[in-house]
């Protein structure tokens, strides 16, 4: 019996092992018919591939189906590529971390959906991704399919393109207009305005600004715009602290005194600030274009999008915006070097931004598109949006780009106790500026 | 006898690899990091002992730590003397033994992140279920997470969540107490109360040292109940969450590593201190 027993689990051991070598043995052979002499010939059409795109249209993201059906075109045009539809959701940081130990620990994705600047240098300057500029002029029809625009602010600072965007941003002041009506307010275009309405909702037990004070990013971006403009508000932190900066937040501690911020603003989150605006329970928020297809319906159809009010005192205008084109997608440099994927890995690329799929996604997602492609299909606020965008004296990138995420985390962090009072403007930009010269020293 | 030697290492072998891998080498490559100022994965500088500076004039690390402290006495108090009662009761019952056992495990089933995201709807303030329940009786809606009751709110499904699993090693450790103590107890008349308090906890203590250590150091890692109820604000920010912010948002490996080697510190003199007070001869049967 013994014997017999262990006879089975040899013949067992056997079968894997012939199993094993022969699903390696297919994938080795084509990889033995490549000789480095003959690199150039074309590879055989239906070598199967595998490829690895990663991503943040996926979780909640408004643009997830959209991108997986612009895989799937591919997919069925190139039946012998596989592709790994790798995504996390941006809600969070997570995404962040999962990208750097890709890309540092020789796991980089065939191709990354990431942020260009400052997120981006660390593995730029390690060459871990390709410029992509000979790419874009050995072939004009794709090059020329974008705004030139797109492709000046998706360059690395040394001048490089390396990721290939798809859909810009904006952020802004999202307003409820049944709401004001119905408290008979005027729209918040001043800041004077922006008080009334604030003080009167507060009044009537409605959430003026639905906004999380941890996840204060635009909050925090668009009041220091707005009351530093556009020049004030690129300075940084290093070269000593630009007064209006702390006019901004100083502005912020205003409208939280007229009642502007939810209750429980310490402990929600940017999905749960998102929730009480869709279910109609607050009247603003200040989102990014990507948080019109969050809405409800119902809401989304009464939305409209003002640039945050230039607070008074500072010397913002009030209608410049933050926005622009800060991600893209690169290709690892891996793959451009692997004979067998590199060229299943540039045309998926080309697919990917092609004004064909560039337009799939911005109907999806509500974004300023990348190529010159007439959206349709999207609601009024969008296009509200996309003529803030186009009125706006001029777009700006976040102020999280420009700092380090330390800094700009100790910022966030006092937001709290700036608008409780118990640190003033001055104090918390000081901490930051501590901060940001010890991480740049 | 050699020959032992030789398997008893093979046998260990396995296990000392998997510690090697994700214990041992983490630990001294974050100690290694300590002493780095780090930018994301790809930008590290030597900065000697900068961040150990940092890290004893670093006000919001000290809040961290005093939370973790009373979330730890909440743990203590609560979690292993609700776990003590429980299982006390339970033990002495005669029938429904298996459900209750059960009833009272279940909460470790569920992972923290879902038990955390139940209690976000429980507590929200504008449609949440406690306060749902006070405004249909008539009741104004409370702000749960304030700044005042934010860590005790946040303690309540902290607590909750593992009294079971306490739960089940009291009432294993009980079990083992041999049947003639109690016939003799019997005896003498005594019951109730008192045969708990003089009998039954005494007999047990090794198994209450055990699980006040386990309790003392697992609240070290509390991370998932504050990060998904509160994120740290209103004073609740503990030490997991603190490093966590520092390493994977701010991308500081080098001074979140040395917040990461404060942690090991503080939870291995927490363990001694814990042992030395709870210093007795151990009890055999």
């Amino acid at each position: 019996m013994l014997l017999k027993g262990s006879k089975s689990l040899m013949m067992l051991a056997l079968v894997m092992v012939l199993i094993l070598s022969a699903c390696s043995g297919t994938k080795d052979t084509p990889a033995a018919a490549d000789k480095p002499g003959e690199t150039k010939a074309e590879p055989p059409k239906d070598e199967p591939v595998t490829l690895r795109v990663f991503s943040t249209f996926g979780g909640t993201d408004a643009g997830r189906a959209a991108f997986q059906k612009v895989l799937d075109h591919f997919t069925a045009k190139h039946p012998n590529v596989t592709i790994d539809n790798d995504v996390m959701s941006a809600n969070d940081n997570g995404f962040r971390t999962k990208v750097n130990t890709d890309m540092n620990s020789g796991n980089e994705p065939d191709l990354l959906f990431y942020f260009v600047g400052a997120d981006a240098e660390g593995f730029v300057k390690a060459g871990k991704v390709i410029p992509m500029n000979e790419l874009l002029d050995a072939d004009a029809e794709w090059k020329n399919g974008f705004k030139p625009d797109a492709l000046k602010l998706v360059q690395q600072k040394d001048g490089n393109i390396y990721a290939i965007p798809l859909t810009g941003f904006y952020e802004g002041l999202f307003v409820n207009k049944a709401i004001f009506e119905k408290h008979q307010l005027e729209l918040p275009t001043d800041w004077a305005r922006l008080k009334t309405a604030v003080k009167t909702l507060a009044s009537k037990g409605i959430t003026p600004i639905s906004a999380p004070f941890d996840q204060s990013h635009y909050l925090i971006e668009n009041s220091i715009l707005s009351a530093a403009g556009p020049e004030g508000h690129h300075k940084g932190l290093l070269n000593g602290i630009d007064p209006n900066w702390g006019k901004g937040l100083a502005g912020l501690k205003e409208l939280y005194d007229l009642g502007a911020f939810p209750k429980d603003a310490a402990t929600i989150d940017l999905n749960m600030a998102m929730n009480y605006y869709s279910e109609g329970l607050s009247a603003m928020i200040i989102e990014g274009s990507w948080a019109i297809n969050s809405m409800s319906e119902q809401v989304r159809n009464t939305t409209t999008v003002l640039p945050f009010p230039a607070i008074s005192g500072g010397v913002g205008s009030g209608k410049d915006i933050i926005g622009g084109f800060s991600t893209g997608f690169y290709m690892a440099k891996k793959t451009y070097e692997d004979t067998k994927k590199k060229d299943a890995a540039v045309a998926l690329l080309k697919h990917l931004t092609s004004p064909e799929s560039i337009k799939i996604i911005a109907e999806s997602n509500g974004g300023t598109p990348a190529a010159n492609v007439e959206v349709t299909g999207l609601p009024q606020v969008a296009l509200d949006g996309f003529k803030m965008a186009a009125d706006a004296p001029t777009i700006n990138a976040p102020i999280d780009t420009q700092v380090s995420q330390e800094t700009f985390t100790t910022i966030r962090e006092n937001i709290q106790p700036v608008l409780k009072g118990s640190k003033t403007p001055e104090q918390a930009l000081e901490e930051a500026k501590k901060v940001e010269e010890n991480n740049k020293k | 006898m050699k020959g032992d030697k030789k398997y008893i290492f093979l046998f260990l072998l396995p296990a000392a690899i998997m510690m090697t891998t994700f214990v041992y080498y983490p630990f001294f490559k974050s100690f290694y990091l300590s002493f780095f100022r780090t930018t994301g994965f790809f930008d590290k500088k030597y900065v000697g002992l900068d961040n150990y500076e940092r890290l004893f004039s670093d006000g919001l690390l000290g809040a961290a730590t005093l939370h973790t402290l009373e979330i730890m006495l909440y743990v203590i108090i609560f979690q292993v003397g609700l776990a003590l009662v429980l299982a006390v009761m339970v033990d002495s019952i005669r029938w429904g033994k298996t459900f209750f056992r059960t009833v009272f495990f279940f909460p470790i089933v569920i992972s923290g992140a879902a038990i955390s995201l139940l209690f976000v709807l429980i507590y929200n303030f504008q449609f949440g279920l406690l306060n749902g329940a006070l405004e249909s009786l008539g009741f104004d809606k409370v702000l749960w997470l304030s700044e005042n009751s934010a860590l005790k709110s946040v303690a309540i499904p902290t607590v909750w969540h593992y009294v079971g699993f306490y739960f089940i090693l009291f009432l294993t450790a009980m079990s083992k107490i041999p049947s003639d103590f109690y016939e003799a107890a019997k005896l003498e008349g005594i019951t109730g109360i008192k045969k708990t308090l003089y009998l039954t906890i005494p007999l047990i203590l090794s198994d209450i040292k055990v699980v006040l250590t386990l309790a003392i150091t697992g609240t070290l890692k509390v991370f998932d109940f504050v990060w998904i109820l509160t994120r740290g604000q209103n004073q609740t920010e503990v030490l997991g969450t603190y490093m966590y912010k520092k390493a994977l948002i701010d991308l500081n490996f080098g001074y979140g590593s040395t917040i990461a080697v404060y942690i090991v510190a503080f939870g291995v003199i927490l363990s001694i201190v814990t042992n030395r007070l709870l210093k007795k001869e151990e009890i055999t049967y």
